[in-house]
């Protein structure tokens, strides 16, 4: 039914730091319809966080054109919200503050509705009144996600947000952001450098170069009839993506299961 | 338990001063000119609480450190947000004021006393001059060491700069400001007594050079501590207003 889609032609991005010139993306070309879930895998240093924070519109490009619903993005907007590898909830605010940080301009009833309903969305609804050091990495982490969504943004960025959780609340967590994601219909786009969290959790999942980043693979997932991580489809898309990382070969899952 | 046992381990060094102390006077070891006998400061003090006269000493030296200060930590404050948020005003201000900065107290006391005499306004600018750096130098710390993360937060929805100094770097700044007080109100003590026993005709810091001209050491040694008691009460209640401050950033688990 909506047509929006975030576009990006071209786009490449380079750091100067002192002399040198570090070229952190280059040639971009992406298409992300509205709805969709899109994973973005790749090395360390590769150019996912600065792409993220281009389509935020927190860092801003020379060359090339990215553009949500045909408006070309040169700055943040409320139809974008980010959460960012760190939880970066602010110490000096309460849970429920930290999660309203960006509705200052709505009236404080609905402000505090908003609060309310993405606290319980994300399971945190009772450390409202909390600071920030009194959450667990997972709780912490859940609050910065309620940030990112409490606006009801279409597109929500997520940059490596499991990244400092323990294997057990990162699967925790991978299946709450799929079932938000299936509740809500709002855009995700995650990156991460975990090749299983990419399967698990992306429609599509993109696989980025080292630095300078390019999109080398673009690997359809949508029809992996249940996300299953013993299942073979699961492993044989998990081969697929490991290759591009690394020259030998996988160890063969399928048939050792 | 745990406070008891570092409140006596605290008090450990003082109580064995007391007790040399008590030790070489009682003993005769020790002239009483040069180190009058406990009880002899004791009796001073005795006295000066009976007379009135030490409570009008502190109330005149507390006044002139109350108003002093209070200038001080605020212009501190103000000018070193100003110059902590602004590159324009940090160009402007900086090197002037680091300048300033290098001169000694005590080379500014001539010129205060040939300006403003020896009286409350003197007092009240000694104050101003020694605290305001502390203080602002520290908020300038506090303003720009704000992590570049939380301002991206803000800058995500699209705050303005105005609540962003607010909710961002204010806040942010504030324990290292604190400290910056802390500092400031110490120094302000020191630096009012340190003019007081130098040219002043009042406070407690004058206390003590009139008892030096009337060679009376135990009005100098009462003096001595109750400078010292005065300081550590001033310190302990700035702090305990920031933690209050910055309860988010202690731990939080209460
Ligand atoms: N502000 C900046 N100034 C200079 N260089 C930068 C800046 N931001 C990123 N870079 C460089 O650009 C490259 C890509 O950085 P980026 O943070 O996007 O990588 P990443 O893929 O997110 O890595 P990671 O998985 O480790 O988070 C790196 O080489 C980095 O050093
Ligand atoms: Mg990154």
């Amino acid at each position: 039914m909506s047509e929006k889609r975030l576009r990006i032609e071209g786009l490449s991005k380079s750091f100067t730091v002192g002399k040198k010139v570090i070229d952190a993306l280059d040639n971009i070309n992406l298409e992300i319809e509205r709805g969709e879930f899109v994973t973005i895998v790749g090395k360390s240093g590769c150019g996912k966080s600065t792409l993220l924070k281009i389509i935020s519109g927190l860092l801003p490009y020379e060359s090339g054109k990215v553009a949500y619903d045909g408006h070309e993005i040169r700055e943040p907007g409320p139809d974008r919200g980010m959460v960012f590898q760190e939880h970066r909830l602010l110490p000096w605010l309460k849970i429920r503050d930290n999660i309203g940080f960006n509705l200052f301009s709505l009236p404080k009833r609905e402000r505090e509705e908003l609060v309310g309903s993405h606290m319980k969305k994300v399971g945190i609804d009772g450390f409202a009144d909390a600071y920030p050091n009194q959450l667990s990495g997972g709780m912490a982490q859940r609050a910065a996600i309620a940030r990112g969504l409490a606006g009801n943004p279409e597109i929500l960025l997520l940059d490596e947000p499991f990244g400092a959780l323990d294997a057990l609340t990162r699967i925790q967590m991978q299946k709450e952001v799929l079932r938000i994601w299936q509740s809500e219909g709002t855009t995700m786009i995650l990156v991460t450098h975990d090749i299983d969290e990419a399967i698990f959790l992306g429609q599509r999942i993109i696989v980025m170069s080292e630095r300078p980043g390019k999109v080398l693979d673009i690997i359809n997932a949508k029809n992996l009839a249940y996300k299953n991580r013993a299942d073979a489809d699961f492993a044989r898309v998990k081969k697929k993506v490991y290759k591009y990382f690394f020259e030998e070969e996988m160890p063969d899952l399928e048939y050792t299961l | 338990m745990k406070s008891f046992r570092r409140v006596a381990l605290g008090l450990t060094p003082p109580v064995a001063i007391v007790l040399l102390w008590w030790y070489v006077t009682y003993t005769g070891k020790v002239p009483p000119m040069i180190l009058p006998s406990l009880p002899a400061v004791g009796n001073a003090f005795k006295n000066n609480v009976l007379s009135g006269q030490l409570l009008a000493d502190l109330g005149i030296s507390l006044t002139r450190v109350v108003k002093g200060y209070l200038v001080a930590a605020s212009l501190g404050v103000v000018v070193g947000t100003l110059i902590g948020v602004s590159r324009r005003f940090d160009e402007l201000l900086s090197p002037t004021l680091h300048a300033i900065r290098s001169i000694p107290m005590m080379a500014w006391l001539p010129l205060i006393i040939l300006w403003c005499g020896i009286g409350e306004e003197s007092k009240i600018v000694i104050i101003v001059i020694s605290a305001f750096f502390p203080v602002m130098i520290n908020t300038i710390g506090g303003i720009t060491d704000t992590p570049q993360q939380y301002l991206e937060v803000a800058r995500l929805g699209k705050m303005g700069a105005f609540r962003t100094f607010w909710k961002v770097y204010l806040p942010s700044a504030v324990p290292q400001i604190f400290v910056g007080l802390r500092l400031g109100l110490s120094i302000s003590w020191i630096a009012l007594v340190a003019s007081e026993l130098l040219a002043a005709n009042s406070g407690i810091g004058f206390r003590i050079s009139d008892s030096r001209i009337k060679i009376r050491p135990e009005g100098i040694f009462m003096g001595i501590i109750v400078i010292g008691i005065i300081g550590v009460i001033l310190d302990k209640g700035l702090t305990t207003i920031a933690k209050r401050a910055t309860r988010w950033n202690s731990g939080g688990k209460e």
